[in-house]
């Protein structure tokens, strides 16, 4: 009897740990890895990190959940240095790494590009955050968007200020990096196909001090809303103020940057009562309350744009590849583009055959120095 | 005539920035015959040390004030001994060059040690300005222009009334000449990077206000400011003020009527302009060299 | 000595043919080309190799106008962008064929290489690293708005490559050869005249313009190089990556360029090789310091301002520095012949006549209506208190001032309005108070650059002829068996022997030493005073300007005297130094 016990509950205790032990033996030979470029150091260095942030936080979740195809999840990041040549590096540093399955690119169109020939030729997917029309739009079938692009915000931004907010003389302010002025294009024919055609169109260089000059050619063009394209939250905070104390006091629908974190902190009361599109609203929906929340009990501070994408992008690439049931490049495609009415926290991802996961943004309003949702403005083409 | 007012009140505005941080420059380069390439970083650290003091420790604005300045002092002794001293028997070329250095230094140590977010700084008045008929005059515009007069008014008396101010004088004129009239040329260079270093911390701590505390504030004023010396007048003064006013206010104008985009090449336009048809400046540099 | 010779970098011509001599550096290159068309590099590797290849074509420009000319560019990346620019849209737009796109970048990279060299007439310096980032930042901004033609900020996609090096590797192997060829070239550029004129610039400008080098032509020129080397490095840029934008040519990117080339040693292609491989490799490997923002770009601030303080020729200076110095003890100089000097006679009697002669500064007076005349073969001397104007004559004389009013006439030429070089042409030579000597190079180079005076008629044909007569010269002021030890390791007294030697070297008309006996102990001067008597001797004419009065009055059979920019006494010496005035100016009034 004894003996049988003995026998018994050895048996039972190794078929209990086998499993276990199995389980942290692959989690420590062999992970899944998912390459991601993001700015360290450069201009954009702020922003990169709030991408980690967010790709580290989707990491966790999908780890405790069990990882993808029963292995842990590796996030290997490489430093894009905020430069074409720098992303061109750092990308082909990562595949190089034959163990890498996916990649996360980059939130700057203009590094998306500088990376889009050497994504071919690797042909593995690339999660991007980049939001010019053309990444998606150029036969590249790598690149899979995680914000809606420039084409959406432009058609919000017209959609809101002459549907809801009911004007049409418009004055358009927009940098004139590429961000910028895409965004202007995208928002003026928007504009004149909702019969409305800017009375105002008019570019700035970035890293300006002053702005008064434009300030003055909005208020002389008589405009009486206005919409913008900014790509820096200090040029949008000087801007902001000398609108204000020049006395232009019209609704204003801007880009993302209008209602981003460090803006607000940075203009105060001079962004009161904007409206900013964003793909990213805390309030928008119960995934994004969801993210909202994780990511303030992680870093203590309140999340953005900048890392609800990588946080979306690491979510649905680890769903992705589980469905696949496989890291076969083609397969994981295939799960990708087949991913519909996925809630996120930028929004419901429904990909279409160009890789676009999104088709709207969140209209939100600068109340008294807080964001809050207003409206979600969806297109179905 | 409302517009062409505000424009002007703006431009003068601005030029006020461009012709504090240019004053540094000229100081400097009337010493040492060395264009400092990391002036624009002074006005930065300046910033970030007020920001430190002021918003971190929460101690009160002209403490902080006076602290950053002492502290600026410090920093202008750090700089020449680590990087004009050692170098200045060379041509000017190594020394540019350890400036550029500098400059990637200093920006990327603050960057290390602050994170890139840009700081919000309060500025010296709680009233952000007032409207005066048509023309809305920021206050803290209004402040930089007041201490830009100053210290055309402070640096007359000092240079031309002062000991200490005739012995700098006697130095970035003459260096064999002034050492054999016993004054100390290193002193005098010392004394020359400190009072450079405290006024290019001055006007980046009055700027902060507007453009606020960032890593690229200083290089981005520190190129207008440059030109502005060179429009002036390398090594004058007075032409530091006039070429900063004077671009400000055309570069203001050529915006508001021209181009916003190529806002920043009217500077070097104009410029290129001097360099070619008046090289020595709307004042004039001594440029005979001696054989 | 026309222009044609002065712009084409022909290889000298020596013992064996250069070929041969170089064969191995080709068989070297041809390994590299091949290895890089053979080895199986992954996608990194790749790209790192031809950002490097292509990098160190730009910056081998850099060491042609910072190392050989000494001229500051702030706005090499501009000049990568316009090559750069000129393969993108030509080969992606305009659907062009991509070898016309590259050497129609490197023609617009010349021209535009040269207009900023023109700048440089009036402006050295700080003005000229001024105008050269002003430069810059308005080719950016163009870059960016010009939207139309450059499409702005998005930049330029779908480049293609030439159809013989479609694949990635024979493309990099392309690069490799072109850097090859490139190499070599820059590598040879110093041995040759216009090499020599830029290090003669670049190493002391006044001392290059009085011994008959054309300051602003040399300058123009290693500009245009520069530049053109920056496009074509531009050129085989966006071949090699199929996309450009505007932020990779910014200004940002032409500091890194200056760093590159700092770094590695700016005075040799090797160097540049070295530095723009260290640069993007170092920040390769300190990817692991990325946890820290800032903190990697810090320590590249701080080393760029360790490597000038402690190591100011670069690596590759310091390696080759050290070889120099210990080649020029083992290779013997070659045994020279006696020095001919036979100054040229096409005047009068007076082979200097100057009348009138002002020079005014704002208010000062420094030289005010002075008349002299230096009879042929004589020794005639220039004197007169420290403040007298006695050196600001000598400038005038030599072109580095301008006569404000007076006439100057040597041997028959109105020299007044010339320009320094064109003077030593006209047959001036001259030394300076302060040695100014080309301190990078050997004390025979240093002679070369004088005897290669356009209008010389002691010299033969071809480089070694050159060479003969820098040999007589310096062996003439017995130093010719230390030839090719670096100026720097010569006495005070040696070099001023050197400088003297380099005006021998051109077979000047009248000779002018400013103050020679100033520094010398008096063993040297009397050396000096004998060399003197041994030039005299062969008929050449001497003004000196000195207050040695022992050596004036023993040398000199002709004084001038000057007190307040005027002359107060002339004559034979004896008389002049006795005269009153002349007395109470050195003694009186002290």
């Amino acid at each position: 009897m004894k003996l049988t016990r003995r026998e018994f509950s050895a048996g039972l205790a190794a078929g209990l740990a086998a499993p276990a032990l199995m389980r942290s033996a692959w989690a420590q030979g062999a992970t899944i890895k998912i390459g991601m470029c993001v700015p360290v150091t450069g201009p954009a260095a702020e922003q990169g990190l709030w991408a980690q942030n967010g790709a580290k936080l989707a990491l966790a979740a999908v780890n405790k959940a069990g990882g993808v195809l029963g292995k842990q999840v590796e996030l290997v990041i490489e430093d894009d240095q905020t430069t074409n040549p720098g992303i061109v590096l750092a990308f082909s540093k990562l595949a190089a790494q034959s163990d890498i399955v996916a990649f996360l690119g980059s939130i700057r169109s203009t590094q998306v590009q500088a990376m889009a020939p050497d994504v071919i030729k690797v042909g593995k997917p690339v999660m991007i955050g980049g939001t010019n029309p053309d990444l998606t739009h150029s036969g590249n079938p790598w690149l899979f968007r995680f914000r809606p692009n420039d084409n959406y915000s432009g058609r919000v931004i017209a959609d809101f200020g002459v549907n809801t907010l009911g004007k049409k003389k418009w004055a358009i302010v927009h940098s004139t990096d590429a961000f910028g002025t895409a965004g202007g294009k995208a928002l003026s024919e928007a504009l004149t196909k909702l019969g409305a055609p800017p009375v105002l169109d008019q570019g700035y260089a970035n890293q300006s001090q002053d702005f008064t000059p434009v300030v003055l050619a909005v208020k002389q063009s008589g405009a009486d809303v206005l919409g913008t394209y900014f790509t820096f939250e200090n040029d949008l905070g000087i801007f902001a103020r000398q609108l204000r104390q020049l006395g232009v006091n019209i609704p204003w629908v801007g880009s993302p940057s209008v209602v981003a974190v460090s803006s607000t902190k940075l203009a105060g009361p001079a962004l009161f009562n904007t409206y900013g599109v964003a793909d990213f609203a805390e309030d928008s929906s119960d995934a994004a309350k969801a993210f909202g929340k994780a990511y303030r009990d992680a870093y203590k501070t309140a999340p953005d744009n900048q890392s609800a994408w990588p946080y979306d992008a690491i979510t649905i690439l680890s769903a992705a590849i589980n469905k696949a049931g496989s890291t076969d490049p083609n397969k994981i495609r295939d799960a990708i583009l087949a991913t519909q009415k996925f809630a996120g926290a930028e929004g419901e991802y429904n990909f279409d055959k160009n890789g676009d996961g999104l088709h709207g943004y969140n209209v939100v309003k600068n109340d008294k120095g807080k964001i809050v949702y207003d409206k979600h403005i969806d297109f179905n083409d | 005539m409302d517009l062409v007012l505000q424009l002007l009140f703006t431009g003068i505005g601005i030029g006020a920035v461009y012709a504090l941080v240019a004053l540094g420059f000229v100081l400097i380069f009337r010493a040492t015959n060395v264009v400092n390439f990391a002036q624009g970083e002074f006005s930065m650290v300046a910033a970030y040390l007020m920001v430190v003091f002021s918003v971190d420790l929460g101690w009160p604005y002209w403490l902080s004030f006076l602290i950053a300045l002492a502290g600026m002092a410090l920093f202008g002794v750090i700089f020449n001994l680590g990087v004009y001293y050692p170098l200045r028997h060379r041509t000017y070329l190594p020394v540019i060059i350890a400036t550029i250095g500098a400059s990637i230094l200093l920006s990327n140590s603050v960057l290390a040690i602050y994170g890139p977010q840009p700081q919000v700084l309060q500025g010296w008045f709680d009233t952000p300005g007032i409207q005066l008929g048509p023309v809305y005059l920021d206050s803290q515009y209004l402040l930089i222009i007041g201490v830009t007069i100053l210290l055309v008014l402070f640096n007359f008396w000092f240079f031309e009334k002062t000991l200490l101010g005739k012995k700098l004088q006697a130095t970035s004129q003459d260096k064999e000449m002034a050492s054999l009239l016993g004054i100390s040329v290193s002193t005098m260079i010392m004394i020359t990077f400190i009072y450079s270093a405290v006024l290019g911390g001055l006007a980046g701590i009055l700027v902060a206000p507007v453009l606020f505390v960032s890593i690229q504030m200083g290089s981005t004023i520190a190129l207008k400011a440059f030109a502005a010396t060179i429009i002036g007048g390398f090594g004058d003064v007075a032409g530091a003020i006039v070429g900063g006013l004077a671009l400000g206010v055309i570069e203001t104008f050529g915006a508001a009527y021209i181009s916003v985009p190529y806002k920043d090449g009217f500077a070097f336009l104009v410029l290129i302009a001097f360099l070619v048809f008046r090289p020595q400046g709307i004042f004039g540099e001594r440029v005979a060299e001696k054989a | 000595m026309s222009a044609s010779d002065n712009m084409i970098p022909a290889p000298a011509v020596r013992s064996k043919p250069l070929i041969i001599r170089h064969l191995p550096y080709f068989i070297g290159a041809a390994v590299l080309v091949a290895l890089a068309a053979g080895m199986r590099f992954d996608g990194y590797i790749l790209n790192i190799l031809l950002q490097a290849t292509t990098f160190s074509i730009a910056v081998f420009g850099l060491s042609v106008v910072l190392g050989l000319c000494g001229q500051i560019n702030l706005a090499q990346a501009a000049f990568f962008g316009f090559g750069a620019y000129a393969v993108g849209l030509g080969t992606a737009d305009l659907h062009l064929n991509f070898w016309l796109c590259l050497v129609g970048g490197c023609a617009i990279t010349l021209v535009a290489g040269a207009f900023l060299g023109m700048s440089t007439l009036r402006l050295g310096g700080h003005y000229l690293a001024m105008v050269t980032i002003s430069f810059q930042q308005i080719v950016t901004l163009v870059m960016i708005n010009a939207i139309g033609v450059t499409h702005g900020p998005d930049g330029v996609a779908n480049i293609r490559r030439p159809e013989l090096f479609q694949s990635s590797q024979s493309y990099l192997a392309f690069c490799v050869a072109m850097l090859a060829i490139v190499g070599y070239l820059v590598w040879h550029l110093p041995d040759t005249k216009l090499g020599r004129a830029m290090r003669a610039v670049r190493d002391n400008e006044l001392a290059a313009g009085v011994n008959g080098i054309d300051v602003f032509r040399t300058k123009v020129s290693a500009f245009a190089v520069c530049a053109v080397l920056g496009g074509l490095a531009g050129g085989l840029f966006a071949g090699g990556f199929a996309y450009v934008s505007p932020d990779q040519f910014s200004f940002a990117e032409s500091i890194q360029f200056l760093t590159m080339s700092l770094l590695g040693g700016v005075a040799s292609p090797v160097g540049s090789v070295i530095g723009t491989g260290l640069l993007i490799l170092i920040p390769e490997w300190l990817r692991f310091l990325k946890s820290v923002p800032g903190l990697y770009l810090a320590i590249y601030g701080l080393s760029v301002i360790l490597i000038i303080r402690f190591m100011p020729d670069g690596i590759w200076g310091f390696v080759s520095d050290a070889f120099t110095r210990w080649r020029a003890h083992t290779r013997a100089p070659p045994v020279a012949g006696a020095l001919q000097l036979k100054p040229a006679t096409s005047g009068g009697d007076i082979v200097l006549e100057v009348t009138g002669l002002s020079k005014h500064f704002g208010g000062l007076k420094a030289v005010d209506g002075v008349d002299i005349a230096v009879k042929r073969g004589s020794v005639h001397a220039l004197i007169g208190p420290n403040g007298s104007g006695k050196t600001t004559t000598l400038n005038v004389l030599s072109g580095l001032y301008k006569a404000t009013a007076g006439r100057i006439v040597l041997d028959g030429t109105d020299i007044t309005n010339m320009a320094p070089h064109q003077r030593t042409a006209a047959g001036l030579g001259r030394t300076f108070q302060n040695i100014r000597l080309f301190r990078s190079m050997t004390a025979l180079e240093n002679v070369e650059i004088g005897a290669e005076r356009p209008g010389n008629t002691m010299i033969g044909k071809g480089d070694d002829a050159l060479t003969e007569r820098a040999m007589e010269a310096l062996t003439f002021v017995g130093l010719g068996n230390r030839a090719n030890e670096l100026i720097s390791s010569f006495s005070y007294g040696h070099q001023r022997l050197i400088e003297i030697a380099r005006a021998l070297a051109s077979n000047p008309t009248l000779l002018l030493l400013d103050e020679p006996a100033a520094g010398l102990n008096s063993t040297e001067k009397l050396e000096l005073h004998e060399l003197l008597k041994r030039i005299a001797a062969q008929g050449l004419t001497i003004l000196i300007i000195d207050h040695d009065m022992t050596l004036v009055s023993e040398a000199a059979q002709h004084i001038t005297v000057l007190n307040f920019g005027r002359r107060i006494a002339d004559g034979e010496s004896m008389a002049v130094l006795r005269h009153p005035d002349v007395v109470s100016a050195y003694l009186g009034s002290e």
